[in-house]
């Protein structure tokens, strides 16, 4: 039966494999988002043994790039909402293995390997809602930091705080489940059976 | 002859670009709803109500609906009685930029190779426009689609032979089938599926664009043999029950719509066109009066 969980980070592996797919999580304490060109130059930085801007043990990873306006000094976030994951594929090992990241937020699911990586380092992928960029921003209290804002402002990484980010669905848990498999596997059969027809 | 002044054609230009990302049109929101109605996964429903409801908070609080603007193209029917006194590609670009300074657009136009943003969603060739001719009216029209990026990774694009079109297109329907089965989640669902058939590979891939981002996700198509494939087609892409996010459900495609040109006796091209939920579509008709009229789908 799925449950309402809220959680905090850091996030610890008992937070995270009690969590089973269908579950509901509102999340509190920080996000990191990163996309595409955040991932390439952190695998830079690690191959080059620098490190990266951030200690992301036990984080949550947002895939998203906010829509963002200057307040002074202060920046304002008008808008945030998950990127498609299954871009961020390739970086799943290292990203949940090697920087210790907990949970990675965002949409569209993800593959083999993070299902494999989330199972291997005790880590879950939630489904934030797509395009609803205006319900999620309202869970965030303020930027704390950014870093690499010379790749642009969706590809540079936000520190976000956030209250009661949500509803996020566990898609992907640290059991080896996936959502995702489940409904592309009935699709596949499915479609052989209309093909047939 | 009636001109519209450069200053004119541009405040009309930058009320469009900020409704068209600021709501969705409402043919979708209509649609959402009844799929909101018809949905049986708890959790998908859930997915339904956050995207209606944001959909609302968007207009209220007049935010971009979505954190991604998508990429713009604008179709523009022109006639010979009216005339715009400017270079319309310029036009539109310099309303993205304002409202892009406003907060209204997330910058996320880049060099396709180096992928250096440029800051303010200009570059080279944005916005994409598209120049259409309609002698009979008495109004020139256009739409402004921002359409998400997303929903471009799933495309599909393929030239078959005959013997692939196979009998009654089965194959044709095969390959739509096997895009949205393989699209999962990554297309943002409930999609629009945008289809084009024939000329050459780039008339594919035009006529799908323009499927699902000048025509009313609601109407039916004036051709019959078309109107009945896009219903099947519906038909069988909700039976594979992807579902809204990818999680499993009733409505994967809110609606399929197909354009076709005819094409050459050795090939079939077919371009298979995702869109997201975020229908992202809305123009302005500007009468021979001067009046102005916002739609948010073009005369055919």
């Amino acid at each position: 039966m799925a449950r309402e969980v809220r959680l905090s980070t850091p996030l610890r592996c008992e937070d995270v494999v009690d969590l089973n797919i269908g579950d509901v999580v509102y999340l509190s304490g920080i996000v990191y988002t990163a996309r595409d060109l955040a991932h390439i130059r952190i695998m830079d930085y690690l191959r080059e043994g620098k490190s990266p801007p951030e200690d992301f043990r036990g984080a949550a990873l947002f895939h998203a790039g906010p829509v963002v306006r200057r307040k002074g000094d202060m920046w304002e976030v008008v808008g945030v909402g998950p990127t498609t994951s299954m871009r961020m594929e390739p970086f799943s090992e290292t990203v949940l293995g090697r920087l210790g990241v907990k949970a990675i937020i965002g949409k569209g699911g993800m593959g083999e390997n993070t299902l494999n990586a989330l199972k291997r380092y005790c880590g879950v992928y939630l489904l934030s809602p797509p395009g609803c960029s205006v319900i999620l921003s309202k869970a965030v209290r303020r930027v704390l930091r950014v870093h690499w804002l010379d790749l642009g402002i969706p590809e540079a990484i936000w520190v976000l705080e956030v209250e009661l980010l949500g509803p996020l669905i566990v898609a992907m848990d640290s059991h080896g489940n996936s959502i995702f498999r489940e409904v592309r596997e009935r699709a596949l059969t499915t479609l052989s059976r209309i093909l047939r027809e | 002859m009636r001109v519209i002044d450069r200053k004119t054609f541009y405040e009309i230009a930058l009320e469009v670009v900020k409704r068209s990302c600021t709501r969705i049109a409402p043919d979708a929101i209509t649609l959402l709803r009844s799929a909101y109605e018809n949905e049986k996964n708890p959790a998908a429903k859930r997915l339904l109500e956050a995207m209606i409801r944001n959909a609302e908070l968007a207009v209220e609080e007049d935010k971009p609906v979505c954190q991604s603007p998508g990429y713009p193209v604008i179709y523009i029917n022109f006639n010979d009685d009216i005339r715009i006194e400017a270079d319309i590609q310029k036009i539109f670009q310099k309303a993205i930029v304002e409202l892009t300074k406003q907060g209204y657009l997330r910058p996320s136009i880049v060099h396709p190779i180096t992928r250096s943003n440029t800051g303010d969603n200009s570059g080279v060739g944005v916005p994409d426009i598209e120049i259409g001719y309609n002698p009979e009216a008495d109004f020139i029209e256009f739409i402004v689609s921002f359409k998400g990026c997303g929903a471009e990774l799933a495309n599909v694009v393929k030239v078959l032979t005959p013997f692939q079109v196979g009998r009654g297109g089965i194959g044709i329907k095969r390959l739509i089938l096997e895009a949205v089965a393989n699209a999962g989640g990554v297309p943002c669902p409930p999609v629009a599926i945008g289809v084009g058939i024939g000329g050459q590979v780039h008339t594919a891939a035009r006529l799908s664009r323009r499927a699902v981002s000048i025509r009313e996700w609601t109407d039916a198509n004036p051709d019959p043999e078309l109107a009945e494939l896009e219903r099947r087609l519906l038909e069988a892409v909700n039976s594979l029950g992807i579902g809204p996010g990818g999680i499993g459900g009733n409505t994967t495609a809110l609606t399929v719509k197909v354009e076709m040109a005819y094409t050459h006796t050795a090939i079939c091209p077919i371009a298979i066109n995702f869109h997201c939920w975020v229908a992202r579509r809305c123009g302005a008709r500007i009468y021979h009066d001067g009046s102005i009229q916002y739609i948010y789908a073009l005369h055919r």
